[in-house]
């Protein structure tokens, strides 16, 4: 249990006056739109953005979808040097925001960052879903290394269907591909941290755990180990389905967090 | 002349019940954890109580007995505390002083205010109460399954002039489903026994956040469900929805 606080003061009704074409209204803000903070992976913003707009099209919520600094061309300060510092980072912008009961949802590396902000313990976070995250150490299962892979390569292990896999620009270039020195920069060359699944047992939020079946980068075995780590958990396997849940198969993923 | 019954209900089954001038402060809660919501406003701050001559809890679970909380807001802690032994050793440990220990069908009088516990089950030791002063009485729920002993109140106790029940029905996925709180339906039955002058449901909007609701607690929290299940079984007996902060008299 998160250390009690005075109910209501995290998300507070805010009071002020607004000014409208002369008039001074004095208005009363109750929000309770449900707020999910979305972690995309080493693919960046992008491998999120559409199943942001899905979930909060349908759920009609809140959804909130911050690029990691360092990825996408964004600055990354030296004081953001791990995975722990960026989970800091984000609860100081729950903060700012004024939310409570939010969802983490985080993907691949995202889920990490999930997991190290659920053992900051936050009374603002109410729960995280890991979907095919990476982070713990697992033995006889590695995470398969993305460096120097070729996009085809990648798409081989990412996707169940790698004809499902975002195809590149029309005009040339690489196209959709890890940012392999901004994941790099946070979870070290190894991509884990042989710490976290000892110190996952602390954590007291309920975690929905989504794997996909056929997931080249981590596996199944590896999520069961996951879900094992966390003492309120459980996991779910989408089949048909490889690292990329919310690209490959959206609606199941949504399906697997709404109907749960 | 009738003593004035009135009852504020803070939030969730903490309840400021007025006797003429006695002010009894029920199943205290007024913080929040990352997986424990009210799903409502709680209309009174600690400090903001006034004079308190009375405290009941029925059960030790931090939704119902935030002890941290009273002394957090400066409640004075020689006030009388009513609970059961699992209770009143908590609060003991948090510096309470006047502490009455009452099981089931056990009485304690302080003035003209008594306090006696009726059953209760929930998981943990928990009793209901019977407040009575004055001639009047008030059943006070807690957030107890239905238990038929229960229905022995009116021949052991006498009449009741208000019945505060809880109605969501409260399951714990990890533990199977199990049953924890009376439902609206067992809630309107109990109160068709208890045939109380005005009936009050509790306990109902309280939530564990978007992913604890699916993966810790189920509950019903629409409080409709009790009232139309009243009607239905003892259309005589007038309930009321209150939303925290109203105070309801009862006639």
């Amino acid at each position: 249990m998160s250390t009690p606080i005075p109910a209501g003061s995290l998300r507070p009704t805010r009071t002020s006056t607004i000014s409208l074409a002369g008039a001074d209204v004095l208005l009363a803000d109750r929000d309770r739109s449900r707020p999910f903070l979305l972690l995309h992976g080493g693919g960046g913003a992008a491998t999120m953005a559409g199943f942001a707009d899905l979930l909060a099209e349908r759920t009609h919520s809140r959804v909130l979808l911050p690029t990691h600094p360092g990825f996408g061309g964004t600055n990354r300060p030296d004081a953001l040097a791990t995975t722990k510092d960026l989970a800091a980072t984000y609860i100081a912008l729950l903060d700012a925001f004024e939310l409570s009961d939010v969802t983490l949802i985080g993907n691949s590396f995202g889920g990490w960052v999930a997991a190290e902000i659920a053992l900051l313990g936050s009374p603002r976070v109410s729960g995280a879903v890991i979907v095919d995250g990476i982070g713990i150490e697992v033995a006889d299962h590695p995470v398969t290394s993305v460096s120097g892979l070729t996009p085809a390569e990648l798409a081989q292990l990412s996707f169940h269907d790698p004809t499902r896999a975002p195809r590149p620009p029309a005009g040339g270039g690489p196209g959709p591909s890890p940012d392999v020195q901004a994941l790099i920069g946070y979870a070290g060359p190894t991509m884990s941290d042989p710490t976290l699944a000892g110190r996952l047992g602390a954590v007291e939020l309920p975690v929905q755990v989504i794997w996909g079946e056929s997931d080249g980068i981590v596996s199944p075995d590896y999520g069961r180990a996951y879900a094992d780590a966390l003492p309120h958990s459980t996991l779910t396997v989408l089949p048909r389905t490889g690292h990329l849940p919310q690209v490959e198969t959206p609606e199941e993923l949504l399906g697997a967090i709404l109907d749960h | 002349m009738t003593t004035p019954l009135a009852v504020t209900r803070i939030a969730h089954a903490s309840q400021l019940i007025a006797i003429g001038e006695l002010r009894i402060l029920t199943d205290p809660w007024f913080t929040q954890t990352a997986t424990y919501y009210h799903g409502e406003p709680v209309a009174r701050a600690v400090e903001s109580l006034g004079p308190i001559d009375a405290i009941v809890i029925s059960h030790e679970h931090y939704d119902h007995c935030d002890l941290d909380a009273l002394v957090a807001g400066g409640l004075d802690r020689s006030t009388p505390l009513f609970g059961p032994g699992t209770v009143t050793a908590l609060a003991a440990a948090k510096g309470f002083t006047n502490l009455h220990t009452v099981e089931a069908w056990e009485s304690a009088r302080v003035g003209e205010l008594t306090v006696t516990a009726t059953p209760g089950q929930h998981g943990v030791p928990e009793v209901t109460f019977v407040i009575s002063a004055h001639g009047r009485s008030v059943f006070f729920g807690g957030d107890s399954l239905r238990v038929p002993e229960l229905d022995e109140i009116p021949e052991r106790l006498g009449p009741i002039d208000l019945a505060i029940l809880p109605t969501n029905g409260l399951c714990i996925r990890p533990a199977g489903l199990a049953q924890v709180v009376m439902d609206a339906e067992q809630a309107a039955e109990l109160t068709a026994v208890l045939q109380p002058a005005l009936a009050i449901p509790h306990h109902y909007a309280f939530h564990s956040g978007f992913l604890g609701d699916r993966m810790i607690t189920r509950a019903d929290q629409n409080p409709r469900h009790f009232t139309a299940a009243l009607a239905l079984i003892a259309p005589e007996i007038a309930s009321r929805i209150v939303l925290p902060g109203v105070e309801v008299s009862v006639p």
